[in-house]
């Protein structure tokens, strides 16, 4: 009984489409930002005020032509998009929504979880590398040279809090912040702001958007891909959008935790991820609309002479706390 | 040369090549119209870029030719859509100058409103796009917006947002009533508040500091050795400008300063683009107080006399050059232009080469090409083309200049 | 960081989008002397074709109706330059400030 649940769970709510269709909720969201912050409006027309803009995209690109070049590496070149998806999707059942623990919870799975965006990046590298084409490859190099570059301070940044809770499970450090004090605003707010900007990199937005600048290399690692291919790279980039804002949410603003009701318990947790999730999308949307892109050696020394050494004063100020 | 030698060995030894060719064009997101750029790529660093610019050649020298000269204000104007003013008055000038006349002083005076409000059009249309180039898409967004308070100006003069058809040949098309004045002043007061804060951004944004400045050096030099023109010349500390040297429209009357900066790289083109700006607002102010009153036209009859004339214009784009030549009739016998983004281009190519402590990465290409301003809608190249044989080709100097020995024109 | 509170105050601001032609449409302003559409008199021509003469595109073309020669228009071919209303001597030539010329059928492009 209590696997049938389980399974259901994993499936529909909160797993796999209370997934997807939060991620076209969240892309819709940040582009209508993106937009009021420059002083126009975004989609407009499908659906009422928009909100079906990208699951118009995302059926369009479907129906597509889908081509695979001859050049290319064509059993990685197929599988890796739906590797992608399923990378970011099997994060997302790892995080607290409905309930101060994940449906998937083990003592351990905050590596787990920075573990997954990394592998994420290397199904990049590799897309970009298997599709042969010189726009591709320059944009998976460029990829590979960042992920240098942000890997480090999300890590130290994290294991910060790790340091403070006194635990790497995820329950255990909403818990924490529930009898205490929100990281945010307590000691872990130089974390915050490493966190939120290494998530920017990793999910490759201006002013980190170097693999896949659109005016300089066509399109980066994704140029080769097309139709379906690039509809599930699409969908990736949503849920890795929302996968970045809850794991922020779990780590530092305490979870799905809030004022309760008991008994609405399953309603709740819900409504308070989902206000702190968006809290974090804003000041995403804000970083993406405040900057232009950077060069890629930039970005690099930005991140090893000034992320780098905050995060590491961000580790020693929480063991002198704790 | 022993180093080529052996690093050609390596290649064919090696069975993937080392360094490859990036090719920017014919289509591509950084350009806005078609040329085919190709980069030697190391890693980032480019080390060779090979030009070619003739995708857009439209045969406009042969059809002026069969138009008679009123006609053919139409067709020079679609030469480039942005600088059609700069076109018009260049042709217009080149025109009146064969027939000997002067216009009256409020026509000149129009016109020289008319290419300012088209100057301020061109660099505000010009710094959003290089904010793209860059990545940084608000201020494309705001400075596109504000771009639309002097597109209704030009829509309210001239009858359309545009390609104004205002110069003809004898004066100007329309005049300017005292209520469109007052709408000028307003607008030109809003855009200054506008500029004066795009400026700001632009010198004080880290991230556009960190993409602009040190990239794309051109040296004083070369930049005169390379004849650059335009706002690429004077960001190189040289002090050039048409308006200045060889003056038309009345601009010596109305006072400007020729804007220049020393540093050489991009933020400096972009400096000189907004401070040119303000400096139009100030002309186009100065315009509206001190306007004659007068006719606006003269008549002039269809065929000018026999002879030829050159007129030179500051294009927002730098030093425009128009040829006429006449033999009598009501069709111009020879006609021939030289647009600025032609003589900039082997400057950009000096750019995008890197040479000693001088790095360009792959990310500077687009706003390095950006930084000069280009309209290949205005850069053609000549062809040759043998009828008989079907066969085309394309000249280089010495080989124009033998081919010209033998045929004893030189 | 410079553009901070400009794009915060944008928050509070009203759109710059006009939400053309769906919604507000009459929000676009249209100024006196655009040069739009092509209005033609038949009575006050007088058939000196000065107006195919001068014109660059080859829009104006001359045919002949029971009251002598007359220019008809094609759109499809005009530049809107509005060189035949300045040469025409009548006045029968004169550009609307009509800009919505899309059409389904090729038949409304030709002006008479």
């Amino acid at each position: 009984m209590n696997l049938l649940l389980e399974l259901l769970q994993i499936l529909f709510f909160p797993g796999i489409l209370f997934a997807l269709l939060l991620a076209f909720i969240y892309e819709w969201l940040d582009r209508k930002i993106y937009a009021k912050l420059q002083n126009r409006v975004g989609p407009l027309y499908t659906g009422p005020n928009g909100i079906l803009q990208p699951f118009a995209d995302f059926i369009k690109l479907l129906a597509k032509e889908d081509i695979v070049p001859d050049e290319t590496d064509k059993p990685l070149f197929n599988a890796l998009p739906i590797v992608a998806l399923t990378l970011s999707l099997t994060g997302f059942l790892v995080l607290p929504i409905i309930d101060l623990r994940g449906i998937i919870s083990f003592n351990g799975d905050l590596i787990f979880l920075i573990a997954l965006m990394t592998l994420i990046c290397i199904v990049i590298i590799y897309a970009g590398i298997s599709s042969s084409n010189r726009f591709s490859t320059v944009g998976a190099e460029r990829a590979a040279l960042q992920l240098l570059g942000y890997e480090i301070p999300m890590m130290l940044s994290a294991a910060s809090i790790g340091i403070l809770a006194n635990s790497m499970w995820v329950y255990n450090i909403v818990s924490v912040q529930v009898n205490t004090v929100w990281f945010l605003v307590g000691p872990g707010i130089l974390g915050f702001a490493i966190f939120i900007l290494c998530g920017q990199a990793e999910l490759e937005r201006i002013p980190f958007d170097i693999p896949e600048a659109e005016t300089e290399i066509v399109a980066g690692w994704l140029t080769e891909f097309s139709g379906r291919k690039l509809a599930l790279f699409r969908l990736t980039r949503d849920v890795e959008l929302l996968y970045l804002s809850g794991l922020a949410v779990a780590l530092f603003l305490g979870g799905p935790s809030g004022p309760i009701i008991s008994g609405l318990e399953p309603v709740l947790y819900p409504i308070y991820f989902l206000l702190k999730t968006f809290f974090v999308l804003f000041l995403l949307t804000t970083l993406r609309a405040l900057f232009a892109r950077l060069r890629i050696d930039q970005m690099v020394n930005f991140s090893w002479k000034y992320l780098v050494p905050i995060a590491i004063l961000q580790v020693l100020l929480v063991r002198v706390i704790v | 040369m022993m180093q080529e030698e052996n690093l050609q060995k390596e290649e064919k030894k090696s069975s993937y090549e080392l360094f490859f060719d990036i090719p920017v064009g014919p289509q591509h997101p950084a350009l806005k119209e078609p040329a085919f750029f190709k980069f030697k790529v190391e890693g980032e660093k480019v080390t060779g870029v090979d030009v070619d610019v003739s995708y857009n050649h439209r045969g406009i020298e042969k059809a002026l030719e069969q138009r008679n000269y009123i006609q053919n204000i139409y067709l020079i104007e679609r030469i480039c859509g942005i600088c059609n003013v700069a076109h018009t008055l260049c042709y217009a000038q080149a025109v009146e100058q064969l027939y000997g006349k002067e216009i009256p002083t409020r026509a000149n005076y129009i016109r020289l409103l008319i290419e300012e409000l088209a100057r301020i059009h061109s660099h505000m249309l010009w710094l959003g796009v290089a904010a793209h180039e860059i990545g940084f898409d608000t201020l494309f967004m705001y400075v596109w917006r504000d771009r639309e308070v002097v597109m209704d100006l030009i829509e309210m003069l001239t009858g359309n947002r545009v390609t104004t058809a205002i110069n003809t040949i004898g004066g100007v098309r329309r005049d300017i009533s005292d209520e469109a004045k007052d709408k000028v002043k307003k607008g030109m007061n809003i855009l200054e508040e506008r500029l004066k804060y795009y400026r700001k951004v632009a010198l004080n944004d880290p991230t556009v500091n960190a993409r602009c400045s040190g990239v794309g050096i051109l040296k004083p030099r070369d930049a005169i050795k390379l004849c650059a023109v335009g706002p690429t010349l004077r960001a190189s500390g040289i002090k050039n400008d048409v308006r200045k040297d060889d003056s038309y429209a009345l601009h010596d009357e109305v006072p400007f300063n020729v804007i220049t900066y020393d540093t050489m790289d991009v933020l400096a083109r972009v400096l000189v683009r907004v401070d040119e700006t303000l400096e139009s607002v100030n002309m186009v102010k100065y315009c509206l107080d001190h306007m004659p009153s007068g006719d606006v036209r003269i008549k002039l009859p269809l065929s000018p006399p026999v002879g030829e004339a050159v007129s030179r214009v500051e294009a927002p784009r730098g030093e425009l050059i128009h040829y006429v030549r006449s033999n009598g009739t009501k069709n111009p016998e020879r006609y021939k232009v030289r647009t600025p983004t032609f003589g900039n281009i082997p400057s950009v190519c000096e750019m995008l080469t890197s040479k000693g402590d001088y790095e360009v990465n792959i990310a500077d290409i687009p706003i390095v090409l950006a930084s000069i301003d280009p309209c290949f809608s205005c850069t053609a190249r000549m062809e040759f083309r043998d009828v008989s044989k079907d066969k085309t080709w394309i000249w280089s100097l010495e080989e124009l200049k033998a081919y010209c020995k033998r045929q004893g024109s030189l | 960081m410079s553009m901070l509170k400009e794009i915060q105050k944008s928050l509070f601001k009203k759109k710059a989008t006009v939400l053309y032609p769906f919604k507000e449409r009459e929000k676009v302003h249209i100024p006196e002397g655009l040069r739009g559409k092509i209005a033609f008199d038949r009575e006050k021509c007088t058939g000196c074709l000065l107006c195919a003469r001068f014109c660059p595109s080859g829009a104006c073309e001359i045919v002949t109706d029971e009251k002598g020669k007359r220019p008809i228009f094609h759109l499809e071919l005009c530049l809107f330059c509005s060189q035949c209303q300045e040469v025409c001597p009548k006045n029968a030539i004169k550009l609307t400030e009509e800009f919505e010329l899309a059409a389904f059928d090729k038949k409304a492009f030709t002006i008479r």
